[in-house]
């Protein structure tokens, strides 16, 4: 399918171009599934409060190396990373990191909304109360204050003893990223957050995603390039597993410097 | 052929075998219940059978029944539930994880009749138990592990793999992950084959001929001290259950109402199968509505 980007300085109005400071500086990252080499020696930094896309076709290492930002490809036997991915003076793939703690700071959303088979508040107040939350008070005022963040709080607030898997899908992920939102991430990262929701779901949780970045750095994941240019600060194009082009959205978009980041921004493949 | 007909003879077929299921277990538990019920009254349940007159109940062995099968589930859950969740959950793929499960299939392939005369020995003869509530139990979770051990790592398996990733990006542990996630949602799977297997043991008859024993002393439902000898409380008093009796007044009795007495205890046990489903669905289906939060 041909996609024609619209490239006019408009569709880039949400894009920041003034540098914000490094969250995490990603130096030589190669990760292997068994013997196949899926991520190649990748290098970039992500900034703090800026939204960071990455693109690229099907297969091309995108999710692997989000995963591997807080050890979710830990849960893979086969996976092995190399590298570093420095986060406040530690490096994240070191074995001796606590992964649990890690993922208190780099909380995940998936492409499938997955809330647990239990109530909404139940939803929310689940990972907060092992973090050591048991101050009701608190657990009912984070609860509501993570809602709001995601706007969600005026759809469910009178259910929410009511299943979470009786929401509509984009509710469904919008719980979800309240529920990483309640544990006060610093890093919220993103896997396809809207490829599985129809337009409108997707349009409210991109809104949100604008209005969370300024508290949060976001790193997502996107099949969509409409969607990367619509939001994104930095977009890092995936290619076979290599970083190919990694700026400013708006300069990748308009003056892609490699041939590959131009055809495929262009919908010539992928 | 075209296929509309293809399609027509396969409907009909898969029909025709439903309606010969249906209509087989509905003709056996329509003849259960039509030659039993008319023997079971208020006096049949609740008095002592007779070994040699006419007019014996079953009191006992129905508690038996029932004692048995609990003390059976409560060294079986633990211990299967455990397993299962490790085979799911925490076993390395690998030579020593596939002999695991090879031998919980062996072992659930097991004739029962076999599993009685090792309980005999094991259980009755080597570690002294005797024909015993403790015995038969014993005896009854050698069969009765393997499928629990089966369905909860089948409920485990069966989840997506979307959960656990999400309880553990939110900084959970894998174990409570495991605990609070996983273990609930998994929780009316694990119920169904826990009910399917109670009716297995509750109905079991080979394995505990060897191992509970063919007789009851005179239970004393006013005793309820489990040591004392004639308490129905007692773990290490024979115990003679309601299918068994069943077996042994068929084959060996010498009571003149024989037919009554085995008419009546085969349909009273096919209630409590029937009844002891319907109350465990339903109580799977209460906790799995306070688990999840109101539909």
């Amino acid at each position: 399918m041909m996609i024609q980007l619209n490239t006019k300085m408009e569709n880039f109005m949400n894009g920041q171009t003034d540098e914000t400071p490094i969250q995490i500086q990603v130096n030589h990252v190669n990760i292997y599934y068994g013997s196949n080499h899926a991520v190649k020696d990748v290098n970039m930094p992500i900034h703090r409060n800026s939204i960071t896309a990455l693109i690229g076709p099907s297969g091309c290492g995108k999710s692997t190396f989000i995963r591997s930002i807080n050890r979710m490809n830990d849960l893979i036997p086969s996976a092995r990373c190399e590298g570093e991915i420095n986060y406040r003076d530690y490096n994240i793939l070191n074995k001796k990191i606590d992964v649990v703690q890690l993922r208190k700071e780099i909380g995940m959303v998936f492409q499938q909304p997955n809330p647990f088979p239990k109530s909404i508040s139940e939803n929310i107040q689940l990972p907060l109360k092992f973090a050591g939350v048991h101050n009701k008070r608190l657990l009912n005022e984070t609860t509501e204050d993570s809602l709001k963040q995601v706007a969600l709080w005026d759809e469910v607030k009178d259910r929410l003893d009511h299943s979470a898997t009786g929401l509509s899908g984009g509710q469904q992920q919008r719980l979800c990223i309240a529920r990483a939102l309640a544990l006060k991430p610093s890093v919220l990262l993103l896997d396809e957050p809207t490829s599985a929701l129809d337009p409108v779901s997707t349009s409210k949780i991109e809104e949100q995603l604008l209005e969370l970045k300024k508290k949060y750095t976001i790193v997502i994941v996107t099949h969509n390039m409409q969607q990367a240019a619509r939001i994104a600060d930095y977009t890092a194009f995936f290619y076979q597993g290599e970083l190919v082009e990694f700026g400013h959205t708006k300069d990748l978009f308009t003056h892609p410097v490699k041939k590959a980041t131009a055809d495929y921004i262009s919908g010539r493949f992928g | 052929m075209n296929s509309k007909i293809t399609n027509r003879v396969a409907l009909s077929l898969i029909v025709l075998c439903a309606v010969i299921m249906a209509g087989t277990l509905a003709a056996l538990l329509g003849y259960i219940l039509y030659q039993g019920l008319g023997s079971i009254s208020w006096h049949f349940l609740t008095s002592e059978s007779n070994p040699f007159l006419a007019g014996g109940g079953i009191k006992d062995q129905l508690w038996n029944s029932f004692y048995v099968l609990l003390i059976t589930m409560l060294i079986t859950i633990p211990i299967g539930v455990s397993g299962g969740i490790y085979l799911a959950e925490y076993a390395k793929p690998g030579k020593l994880t596939s002999f695991i499960r090879s031998c919980v299939e062996v072992l659930a392939s097991l004739p029962s009749i076999v599993v009685g005369m090792f309980g005999m020995l094991i259980f009755v003869n080597y570690f002294g138990f005797h024909y015993s509530v403790l015995s038969g139990a014993l005896a009854l979770t050698v069969f009765n592990l393997p499928v629990i051990v089966r369905v909860t790592e089948d409920g485990f398996s069966a989840l997506s793999l979307h959960q656990k990733e999400g309880g553990l990006a939110l900084g959970l542990t894998h174990w409570h992950t495991i605990k609070t996630i996983l273990l609930p949602a998994a929780f009316p799977s694990i119920l169904t084959g826990v009910i399917l297997s109670a009716g297995r043991v509750f109905g079991e008859s080979a394995a505990l001929l060897f191992t509970a024993g063919l007789s009851t002393p005179n239970l004393d439902f006013t005793n309820w001290n489990p040591a004392a000898p004639n308490s129905p409380l007692n773990i290490f008093r024979s115990a003679e259950t309601l299918s068994v009796h069943i077996w042994a007044v068929n084959t060996s009795g010498i009571i003149p109402d024989i037919q009554t007495v085995a008419n009546g205890s085969a349909a009273v046990l096919v209630i409590c199968v029937l009844l002891f489903n319907l109350l465990a669905r339903g109580l799977g289906k209460a906790i799995n509505r306070k688990l999840s939060g109101k539909s």
